[in-house]
């Protein structure tokens, strides 16, 4: 077989498309034993990628069984059964505090999570900081746009969540010993159904607070616009008991 | 690589410089040992064959540096070397510098070249070439670059030559050198003050440069030179000369010149000597910085960067002009003679971080502005050559930081080549991009 000038000028590199080799530029480096070597940076951000992955996969099949046709009822039920879906999940995965604050912007943020719907976002989220190895948990959100409901539910004892930012409604309800504080607003519902445990909102919560909560304290540092039935427990505004007291007539207080 | 006795034998020849010929100070290290520049390039561009342009003040020896090291290297007598300069003036003529008519034979009607000194000896140094007007720099050039010298119609051409240039720094009777010629220079390098204490000595003791002087064989040179036979068949005429000086010089001063055979044997060695993998992607590192620009392709002369370019903290936004081919290849040839000088099997990163300033210097165009920011910083160098030092620290770091990233991305570049389908190892600086533009031309 013939073989081009060019061709035979060139020791290596494959004709392309039938054409002449292309001399190849980097021939010496072909000695050179070729390792992917992963530099920290990488493997910091790969690991944080498979976790966010199994965390992203959690909260879809959690969606998939309860938020069916995305429509989802806050219920006594719905949330109970929610959260057990959501145990389930969160229980397999290996993560810590701050991929919980990488997934709460990710529900916004990303393609890859199709629909934050704020009931079983923070259902999940709640698990989430429930079964972190951390005693501590900082979510800083206040850069979030949409402010998520149920963040902090059935808060454990020893546990102690930090919220930078507003939330949404129910925040820390059925609270079970566990140290809630946002630094921003919360809405309604705030604490009910709580056990024990505190909660300290710094700003002003919503209307219901307390609602059936059987103990434990709410401390507001700004307004308390109404108050729900409360069963047992506290409620200060700007470091004033206002429950128990005076005031019986639920969410008619100002 | 095993000394064979030729390094020691140049060695000898730098030492017998320093010690007799020209004083000075060492002021480069490599590899733990310390040189004068001035000497070492020299002495690597005698036996590169290389082009050299030493700069300095008036009096520091340039041309003096440069004519005992052609003297040793090649077994000139200083007085043949002296009679086959060329000095830079505004009238210099083509007819000086490279040949004349025959004007006994022109006469009689025919047509014959009288070649002069100075384009018949492989040892080739212009004096104060900054004082030829720009236009007549150019008739030189073909000459510089590849040896070939032209006069009616007729050409020798030097197999074996090397050139020194030496040049003022810029006063009312300098030029600047033009473009196309300084890049054909190999190295800058500055004949530099020895100091108050070395300059009182050169001053007191009687001048050393007659012991390279030999009446009668420059006399028989020079006879040679003038005569009528063919350019080729002068050259082992005039070797056997010089090889007679060079023995007078080994019985006299007790070192031993280099005779051609000698010459040539240390080129096939120094030939033989290859970049290793480390000193190959540094050097390909430094060439992409010199030469990229992401916006126009590369870097030209005639375009500015654009402001908020991604890469302005690279040298490529630093310099207006961009890297010729000459300048791997003056930084491969002096590696090259370093690293044999040295007894190394392989060319390394020490050998090319040593060169490259000396390289880079007169070739880089720098912006205005970092000119004007630099040009105060407490330093040793001449601006040029301290300018192309720090680079060569800027760029070391950076290979230090990425080396085996960079290393690897060319061995993928290797792979791709060969036809293995993976992907291109991605990074900031130029070079990625440069890998990235050679594989698309190759996929395309």
């Amino acid at each position: 077989m013939k073989t081009s000038l060019t061709q035979k000028m060139v020791s290596t590199g494959q004709p392309v498309g039938g054409g002449p080799a292309v001399m190849n530029p980097f021939e010496e480096f072909k000695v050179f034993r070729f390792e992917k070597t992963d530099i920290p940076l990488d493997q910091i951000v790969q690991s944080t990628e498979a976790v966010m992955d199994q965390i992203r996969r959690g909260y879809e099949k959690l969606l998939e069984e309860e938020a069916k046709e995305l429509v989802w009822m806050v219920q006594y039920n719905t949330i109970i059964k929610a959260y057990e879906v959501a145990e389930r999940y969160v229980r397999e995965i290996d993560y810590s505090a701050e991929d919980i604050e990488d997934f709460c912007f990710a529900l916004e943020n990303t393609q890859k999570i199709p629909y934050l719907i704020p009931g079983p976002a923070g259902v999940y989220i709640s698990a989430l900081c429930n079964y972190a190895k951390e005693e501590e948990i900082i979510l800083k959100l206040s850069e979030l746009k949409t402010e998520i409901n149920l963040l902090g539910f059935r808060l454990p004892k020893g546990k102690r969540m930090m919220i930078e930012g507003d939330t949404g409604d129910f925040t820390g309800i059925g609270l079970e010993g566990g140290e809630l504080v946002v630094e921003g607003n919360a809405k309604n519902w705030t604490g009910a159904g709580m056990r024990s445990g505190k909660i300290l909102v710094r700003k002003n919560i919503g209307l219901h607070t307390g609602e059936w909560m059987m103990g434990g304290e709410i401390c507001v540092g700004g307004r308390v616009r109404g108050l729900g039935n409360i069963v047992e427990g506290k409620v200060f505004e700007r470091d004033k008991l206002v429950y128990p007291g005076k005031v019986r007539n639920p969410n008619l207080y100002y | 690589m095993e000394k064979n006795g030729y390094q020691k034998q140049v060695m000898e020849v730098y030492q017998f410089i320093n010690d007799h010929l020209y004083f000075n100070r060492p002021d480069i290290e490599i590899k733990g040992e310390r040189y004068n520049s001035a000497i070492l390039f020299s002495l690597l561009t005698a036996l590169n064959k290389g082009k050299e342009l030493i700069i300095g003040e008036p009096g520091l020896g340039k041309t003096t540096s440069a004519e005992f090291v052609c003297s040793l290297i090649y077994q000139f007598p200083l007085g043949v070397i002296w009679g086959s300069e060329v000095s830079g003036h505004p009238e210099q003529t083509e007819e000086k510098i490279i040949g004349r008519p025959d004007l006994g034979k022109l006469n009689r009607g025919e047509e014959d070249v009288v070649w002069t000194n100075f384009s018949q000896i492989p040892v080739k140094i212009v004096d104060e070439i900054n004082r030829l007007p720009e236009t007549k720099q150019s008739m030189i050039l073909d000459g510089v670059d590849r040896g070939n010298w032209e006069y009616l119609n007729e050409m020798i051409i030097n197999d074996e030559y090397c050139l020194f240039a030496t040049a003022n720094y810029q006063d009312g009777g300098t030029n600047t050198i033009i473009a196309p010629l300084v890049d054909r220079f190999d190295t800058m390098v500055e004949s530099r003050y020895p100091g108050a204490h070395l300059s009182f000595l050169i001053g007191k003791t009687k001048r050393k440069d007659h012991i390279l002087r030999h009446p009668k064989y420059e006399k028989d040179l020079y006879r040679v030179l003038k005569s009528k036979i063919a350019h080729e068949k002068k050259i082992p005429k005039l070797e056997e000369i010089c090889n007679a000086f060079g023995e007078y010089v080994e019985e006299v001063l007790g070192i031993k010149p280099l005779q051609r055979q000698d010459r040539d044997q240390i080129r096939t060695e120094m030939e033989s000597l290859e970049m290793d993998l480390d000193a190959s992607a540094f050097t390909r590192m430094l060439l992409a910085e010199f030469s990229f620009c992401e916006r126009y392709g590369q870097k030209r002369v005639v375009e500015n960067c654009e402001e908020g370019c991604h890469y302005t903290g690279y040298l490529c936004h630093d310099i207006k002009n961009c890297a010729s081919n000459r300048l791997p290849t003056s930084i491969k040839q002096y590696a090259r003679g370093l690293a044999w000088l040295m007894g190394d099997g392989e060319i390394d990163m020490e050998h090319v971080k040593s060169v490259l300033p000396y390289t880079l210097a007169h070739r880089v165009q720098w912006k205005d502005e970092v000119l004007s920011q630099k040009e105060r910083a407490k330093r040793d160098d001449p601006f040029p050559i301290f300018l192309a030092k720090e680079a060569v620290k800027t760029i070391s770091q950076r290979f230090r930081e990425q080396s085996e990233h960079l290393k690897d991305a060319l061995a993928v570049g290797s792979k791709i080549f060969q036809g293995e389908s993976l992907e291109v190892l991605e990074g900031d600086h130029p070079v990625y991009v440069e890998i990235k533009k050679d594989i698309e031309a190759r996929r395309t």
